[in-house]
């Protein structure tokens, strides 16, 4: 989710009302975006991916500007720019919107505004630009009849902030944002490319041409977007031009010509979404009038008008999230405030019950507790060192994960007791006798399982003394099976853990489901470990 | 009795050669007596060290990376008082020296006289495996005498009482409350299909919250099974059209990716598993289990992670119902405020986040929770209301803990957890 940090100052005169932080904070909360910071100048904004409208001031303006009813209608009018763009088929990226917009101061503010909102849109909703990319141009400096065609590598531009005309090609090696986005459209034969009466002025999603950048001097702007996903691609249209809109430019359309089919953009018109009072009122938790429920509505930026008990709502058209009626009712939650929401437990009377499998795993903690046992929590994953080199295992197959994000953790445990050693190697300074166990979780690999794998619950136990051994902790488990009621059997066992002729598997109808014995010095020198240690690992099944 | 003996590494040595030794005789066996540090690296064990003596003796020159003989090897005093100590012989003063400095050779203790007096008593067969042993490597080359296994004597002595994980506790204290509210337990893999993790959920298949990032991906194995196609086609068809549940849908899917195997990041993916199969509404259903995450965090930190997920699902249950539950838990675990905000996940709408007022830290962020989509609980044969939550337990046992690092929760000190009575 992106952090933005916006000017307060600026975001206060767009907002046209002075607040003081915490209103401020208070406000923006419970519209959803989280306020992390606001310092005397500044303040910091965490944004949910589901409101892009709002990741730009302008946008996010408008929203506590409605939520406070300072504003109560908006309206965006939109002139035909006469302009129209013939969009050749380009593969990698086929969807584009254009605009033009006029009329623009190019404050500073703008200016960083219009840099941010790029810079995060781009990174999140244009998924770092493979979905959607933005270009920003002075509308000036275009010569008509403008272009969208699929350009050779071998054509030329000459790179914002650069002098020099150079390939397509060469963008992507010797540029730096070439070199970031370049790896999007570099496989396709044929680039996406913006042309105009004088050469290429925009190479998206790479970057525009140095002869139509923005200066102070910019008046009128025209605006490219380009990408993979036409729905997207309107939308991210939407959000610029009406957060433009909030600075009193003007927006004016474009026709966009794809030769079997024929669009104009930026098309700001609302889209209808009927409701009903009654269930959106069951869905809250509320009993609001229909005249009601369209003020909360209007707070929230949008349009309503009553049918009979439906209202028909008018979505504003920089909104991408109302996919479905649910997101009108949570938008009438916010409105209302959630906070101003009484909680109560509904009358729905259900049997609760614990799992099998948890509440032997709690007799089974709680007796070992009993036998005087601490009890440990440890992560399930691990890596092949502990779990196979230091245990003295061969490795075999096992869970492994393709993007670990550090050395101690790239497979699942099969096995808890290197946990429990980890555990007691760096306790020794710790007074003896030290007896840990856990109850916890291994993954085993099934084919038959539909992920492949199994979680299968164990008990491990290790004890450590100066002197401690096999008959010590056979009396431990035999001990802790007598509680749980469990008949075993053990039998000899040869295990690279444990030391030859002290080391037993338990046997439990039948099936072996687990081992026993004393930890061998050399896997104790392993671990560091300067006590003799035994242990069991048995299955809870 | 010797008064010294070789360590471990002084053993290794003894056995394999010094290191210095080792990297010279590389150097003379080639025809230019002359290698890279990453050749030789790649030949001579304990590098580092090698380099240090060998340098530190003028043996070797270091241009670079360039490595070049100076003198041929001989056989050096070390080695020699090396042997000598191994055989109970006394070694000259200045060797024994340079050999204690590199913790080649120790001092015999009294623990290692009277430990191998023990042992020769007893033939050199250890009856019982002692600290002693383990400490002066006694052990190593002696037989261990065989218990009978099957047969030995168990006689448990009882000790005083043990102690309960603090924080398992606290996750007790919680399964008791919400079972009391008429809550079945569920169980989920860990192992889990993104299927079931994200496109249950309708998290479009491009969400950035599936990148790498977010979700770990198992190397091995990689793809899960499909079990019922038919479920697969109404879910995939949600993603690509809304299908029948009244959304626009995402506009595409990728099954392939839904196929692929990741550690599971929410309890969630337990919550679509459940909606799908238990069938007799209404019911509550919870689990307090671990999810994975690949944050980057410091070294004490885990990956994995306790949540409480939680559903109930019932005819005419909305967003105030849910902020109650959501209150009776953070009670349970001995909040005195709490704070609903709006938040965002992809399949829920009434989104809430649950905020908890902790007296040293302020307020925290607990976990999110809503009311599930359509185009969750449609796909997956649920028409009815359906509250959810995953909140962050680990968080809010930290208030009745009345601890304020987290990393306290899964703490590896013996001392500390001996202590939380």
């Amino acid at each position: 989710m992106p952090t933005v940090t916006y000017s307060k100052s600026d975001l206060l005169s767009l907002i046209g009302k002075n607040l003081s932080d915490e209103q401020l904070k208070e406000v923006i909360d419970q519209i959803k975006p989280g306020v992390e910071e606001i310092s005397a100048n500044e303040i910091t904004i965490e944004h949910y991916a589901d409101r892009p409208d709002l990741f730009g001031i302008e946008g996010l303006a408008r929203a506590v500007r409605q939520y406070l009813g300072i504003q109560k209608k908006e309206k965006f009018d939109v002139k035909d720019s006469g302009l129209t763009v013939v969009a050749e088929k380009v593969d990698i990226r086929p969807f584009i919107a254009c605009a033009v917009v006029k009329d623009v101061k190019l404050t500073d503010e703008l200016i960083k505004s219009l840099m941010n909102i790029q810079e995060v849109l781009h990174e999140t909703f244009g998924r770092k630009r493979t979905r959607v990319a933005i270009g920003v141009h002075d509308y000036d400096e275009i010569v008509p009849p403008i272009k969208y065609v699929g350009a050779s590598p071998a054509e030329r531009i000459i790179p914002l902030e650069r002098e020099v005309e150079m390939s397509l090609r060469d963008v992507l090696i010797n540029v730096e944002k070439g070199k970031d986005y370049g790896h999007i459209i570099s496989k396709a034969d044929k680039w996406p490319a913006f042309i105009d009466q004088e050469g290429i002025f925009s190479f998206p999603p790479i970057i525009n041409s140095n002869r139509t950048r923005v200066s102070e001097k910019t008046k009128n702007l025209f605006l490219d977007i380009t990408g993979t996903n036409e729905k997207i691609v309107l939308q991210t249209m939407n959000i610029l031009v009406t957060n433009l809109a909030e600075r009193n430019a003007k927006i004016e359309s474009v026709k966009v010509n794809y030769g079997n089919k024929k669009t104009v953009t930026p098309n700001l018109s609302k889209e209808k979404m009927i409701i009903d009072v009654d269930e959106a009122n069951e869905w809250v938790g509320i009993k609001l009038s229909a005249e009601k429920m369209m003020l909360f509505l209007q707070k929230m930026g949008y349009d309503a008008k009553k049918i009979k008990n439906k209202l028909e709502v008018l979505i504003p058209p920089y909104r991408t999230d109302i996919l479905h009626q649910v997101d009108i009712y949570e938008d009438i939650a916010i409105g209302y405030g959630y906070n101003k929401l009484k909680p109560e437990l509904p009358k729905l009377p259900t049997k609760g019950g614990r799992n099998e499998q948890e509440i032997f795993s709690n007799e089974v903690r709680e007796a070992a507790v009993k036998l005087g046992l601490q009890e440990v929590l440890t992560s399930i994953m691990s890596n092949e060192k502990d779990q196979f080199d230091k245990m003295g295992l061969e490795r075999t197959e096992v869970a492994e994960i393709e993007n670990p994000v550090s050395l101690e953790s790239t497979i699942m445990r099969k096995s808890i007791l290197p946990n429990l050693l980890k555990i007691l190697s760096v306790n020794q300074h710790v007074s003896y006798p030290q007896k840990i166990f856990e109850v916890g979780d291994v993954i085993l690999i099934d084919k038959k399982e539909e992920t492949q794998t199994r979680n299968v619950r164990k008990i491990s136990v290790a004890i450590a003394d100066s002197k401690i051994g096999f008959q010590d902790i056979a009396s431990v488990f035999d001990a802790l099976m007598k509680i749980v009621k469990i008949k075993y059997k053990l039998k000899e066992l040869n295990h690279p853990s444990f030391i030859k002729g002290r080391c037993a598997s338990i046997i439990c109808k039948n099936k072996q489901i687990g081992f026993i014995g004393e930890i061998h010095p050399q896997i104790l020198q392993n671990w560091k470990l300067e006590m003799p240690v035994a242990a069991f690992e048995v299955e809870l099944i | 009795m010797a008064e010294y003996r070789l360590s471990e590494e002084g053993k290794e040595y003894l056995k394999y050669g010094l290191p210095e030794k080792n990297l010279v005789e590389f150097l003379n066996s080639l025809p230019q007596k002359t290698a890279t540090i990453g050749k030789a690296g790649s030949k001579v064990k304990n590098l580092p060290i090698a380099l240090k003596w060998a340098l530190e003796k003028g043996w070797i020159i270091k241009k670079g990376d360039q490595l070049t003989l100076l003198k041929p090897p001989y056989q050096t005093e070390e080695e020699v008082a090396l042997k000598k100590i191994d055989a109970g012989m006394k070694a000259d003063e200045k060797s024994l020296k340079i050999l204690l400095e590199r913790n080649l050779v120790v001092k015999v203790s009294e623990t290692y006289i009277k430990t191998k007096k023990s042992l020769e008593k007893s033939g050199n067969v250890i009856a019982e495996l002692t600290h002693d042993m383990i400490r002066t490597d006694l052990w190593e080359g002696k037989e261990f005498k065989k218990i009978d296994v099957i047969h030995v004597t168990k006689k448990f002595k009882k000790a005083s009482e043990g102690n309960l994980q603090p924080y398992r506790k606290v996750i007790e204290e919680v399964k008791e409350k919400l079972i009391s509210l008429g809550f079945k337990e569920a169980k989920g893999p860990y192992v889990e299909m993104n299927f079931w993790n994200c496109d249950a959920l309708f998290m479009p298949s491009d969400h950035p919250a599936r990148s790498i990032h977010d979700i770990f991906s198992m190397k091995n194995p990689r793809y899960g099974k499909v079990l019922d196609k038919q479920l697969w086609k109404r879910v995939g068809e949600t993603h690509k059209n809304g299908w029948k549940t009244g959304s626009k849908g995402w506009g595409t899917w990728d099954e392939d990716l839904a196929r692929r195997l990741i550690l599971r990041s929410q309890g969630t993916a337990v919550s679509a598993r459940t909606l799908y199969k238990w069938k007799k509404i209404p019911y509550k259903m919870f689990i307090i289990d671990r999810v994975f995450r690949p944050d980057v965090l410091d070294a004490k930190h885990l990956n994995d992670l306790d949540q409480c997920e939680g559903i109930v699902v019932g005819k005419g249950l909305n967003l105030r119902h849910l902020l109650g539950y959501l209150e009776a838990i953070a009670k349970t675990v001995g909040a005195k405020k709490v704070k609903f905000k709006p938040s965002f996940f992809p399949f829920t709408e009434g989104s809430v986040e649950l905020q908890v007022y902790h007296d040293e830290l302020g307020w925290i962020e607990a976990g999110g929770s809503g009311i599930f989509r359509p185009e969750v609980t449609l796909p997956l044969g649920v028409s009815v209301p359906v509250l959810a939550w995953g909140l962050g337990i680990g968080r809010l046992s930290m208030i009745k803990m009345k601890i304020d690092d987290i990393r306290y929760l899964y703490s590896d000190n013996l001392q500390w957890l001996r202590k939380q009575r």
